[in-house]
């Protein structure tokens, strides 16, 4: 029995999560406590929350394991350098900086400011990590597992199997050929920010018709088998670290776009969306052939997903309908902050340690202090109040068309808001999703609002059937007719929604139910407690922060109603 | 960080190479290593491009 501290850092999103005796008492997102979106520095503060969650400190650790192995990639970084010379000889300082500057010394690093000793701190493998994030917290004893992102140490793409709680690899794919760098380069393309802006992408797609299918094909090929190579003409990750893609890009699709440029996606941004709607479609298709692969190498009837890639709920959805597998389940914080859980929830198996339970919901962050959310929201002149009736207080201010912001609960795992710090809105005005974004998230006005409604509901207004991903939002559903008409503001254009169903028990329930007693169909807009550029809210004073500089109309902090005075 | 954690950071590395059989690289890297070194001494970057992770 054991208590392994598990980290990411220094690429972005770095987290910490603590697995004792084989079950996961915290997880947590550095930006979270540090307030700067992505942090990506060693997450000291994260891991200092999750001993506390547990009440040990670091003397008690059995081990620390850092989720990839910085020598591996220091080795892929050295054969670049070389393969790519004299391309890429401009970027030689940069790369002294973030390999050597730091990278490297992440063992000496963790020792020194976790207060751990030096023999204890070990170093896990990059989608090894992933895949042990995927497949432990699954519901499934037997799976193929499918990590898929930019790259790790070496590897882009690999495919594993899990038996009886064992982690095999069966095959992998490695760099430079990457589903998330093709992704990424057309992120760029398209004037967002990489490693920020994919989900953009994947929204952007619902807007265009898939007129580029030809033209995106020449740049990443599929086979038969299922593999995939990038045609590397078109690409710049191997010798520039600005753009990712090179002028031949440019010459197939034209001129990248000007982020600085108001977004229209109907009209002058047409042809954009239009690209993006045959990028999304093209990685579907590559992720589809992968599935299709675990499923025929593997046998198995149940697929895990994680790696960056696997935040892409439009192409999930399409795994799940059309892979061939009877469950798939994305471990909700897909990306590399999930690799902090994977590396401990890895060391704590090899440990003897037994397998956790399976993931049932994200609260694994910390409580806000409705105490101390009473106290700050008086002294900046705010009504505030203790009440006894969160949920019928919320349900009340929905329905006369306030947006509720909602923090309930431990905050959550992962990048979505699921119900414990959520900003919340009753679906039924399509003008909600205006208001939402231009002036609560300050966001561009193509991005979707996901719902969020009973598990015993969903199948009135979605094509919903029971499943391990829309507890998490890792997927998209096809809304109903009525859903379409009822519910404009929580239906993406396509007719699709970034479904979450709320268990009886889930944080939401209680506020579901409230509206179904006062005659409201019990779907909400459920979006993250945030504003642009900005980590969703930890605390009570992230909380009041954002009430103080957005429209919101009504904050609940635990049993705290705070509003601002008439 | 104590310069023994960091020597024996620098062994383990020379170590990973070695089981790797990609010595070779270790006149590449020593010359990383003391760029590494004048760069933390002087205060290091404070910018990191986009792909930079997919480079180095």
């Amino acid at each position: 029995m054991a208590a392994v501290l598990g980290l990411s850092a220094h690429f972005h999103d770095a987290a910490a999560a603590l697995v004792v005796d084989g079950e996961i008492v915290a997880a947590i997102q550095e930006e979270r406590l540090s307030r700067i979106k992505h942090d990506a520095s060693l997450p000291v503060r994260a891991a200092r929350a999750c001993l506390a969650q547990a009440g040990i400190d670091a003397r008690a650790l059995d081990a620390v394991v850092f989720y990839e192995n910085p020598f591996g990639k220091l080795e892929r970084v050295l054969l670049s350098l070389v393969r790519a010379f004299p391309r890429g000889r401009g970027q030689f300082v940069n790369a002294l900086a973030s390999q050597l500057g730091s990278k490297i010394w992440i063992v000496d690093e963790i020792a020194e400011r976790i207060g751990v000793g030096r023999n204890k701190v070990h170093l896990g493998d990059h989608h090894t990590s992933h895949a042990a994030s995927a497949y432990y917290t699954s519901p499934y004893a037997h799976a193929a597992v499918l990590t898929v992102d930019g790259v790790g140490e070496r590897t882009t793409t690999a495919l594993w199997h899990g038996r009886e709680s064992a982690l095999s690899l069966v095959e992998s794919i490695d760099y430079p050929h990457s589903l998330g760098l093709f992704y990424a380069a057309f992120t760029a393309w398209l004037g967002f920010a990489v490693n920020e802006g994919e989900y953009k992408v994947m929204g952007l797609a619902a807007f265009g018709a898939p007129r580029h299918d030809t033209e995106v094909a020449r740049t990443l090929r599929l086979d038969a088998d299922g593999s995939f190579t990038l045609d590397l003409d078109y690409f710049a990750h191997t010798h520039d670290a600005e753009l990712g893609f090179s002028p031949a890009l440019e010459r197939l699709f034209g001129a990248r776009r000007d982020p600085r440029r108001p977004w229209d996606p109907t009209g002058e941004d047409r042809k954009y969306a239009d690209v993006a709607a045959s990028v999304q479609r093209r990685l579907e298709e590559a992720l589809l052939g992968l599935a299709r692969r675990a499923r025929a190498r593997t046998g198995e009837d149940a697929l895990c997903l994680a790696g960056g890639v696997a935040l892409n709920a439009v192409a999930n959805a399409r795994i799940a309908a059309e892979a061939g597998f009877a469950r798939v389940y994305v471990q909700p914080a897909a990306g590399d902050a999930g690799g902090a859980l994977g590396a401990a929830l890895m060391h704590a198996r090899s440990l003897g340690d037994p397998r956790c339970a399976p993931l049932r919901d994200c609260a694994l962050g910390l409580v806000a202090d409705g105490g101390e959310a009473l106290a700050l929201a008086a002294s900046l002149g705010y009504d505030a109040r203790r009440i006894d009736d969160v949920a019928g207080v919320a349900a009340d201010a929905l329905v006369r068309g306030d947006v509720v912001a909602w923090v309930q609960g431990r905050f959550e795992w992962g990048p979505r808001a699921l119900g414990q710090r959520s900003l919340l809105a009753l679906p039924a005005e399509a003008a909600t999703r205006e208001r939402l974004n231009r002036l609560v998230k300050e966001r561009e006005p193509f991005r979707p609002f996901a719902p969020a409604t009973l598990e015993s509901h969903a199948a009135r207004w979605f094509e919903h059937t029971p499943n391990d991903r829309t507890p998490f939002m890792t997927t998209v559903e096809r809304a109903r007719k009525e859903a379409v008409e009822r519910f404009p503001a929580a239906v993406h254009v396509d007719g699709t929604a970034r479904l979450q169903t709320v268990a009886e028990d889930g944080a939401l329930a209680p506020l579901l139910h409230a509206l179904e007693q006062r005659d409201v169909a019990p779907v909400v807009v459920n979006t993250s407690l945030n504003a642009a550029a900005e980590p969703i809210v930890a605390g009570a004073i992230d909380a009041l922060a954002l009430f103080a500089r957005r429209p919101i109309d009504l904050l609940l902090v635990e049993d705290v109603e705070i509003r601002r005075r008439s | 960080m104590s310069l023994v954690g960091r020597a024996r950071t620098i062994g383990a590395l020379v170590a990973h190479f070695a089981v790797r059989e990609k010595l070779f690289f270790l006149p590449l890297l020593g010359v990383l290593l003391l760029g590494a070194v004048l760069l933390v001494l002087t205060g290091g970057l404070s910018y990191v491009a986009p792909f930079l992770y997919t480079l180095f």
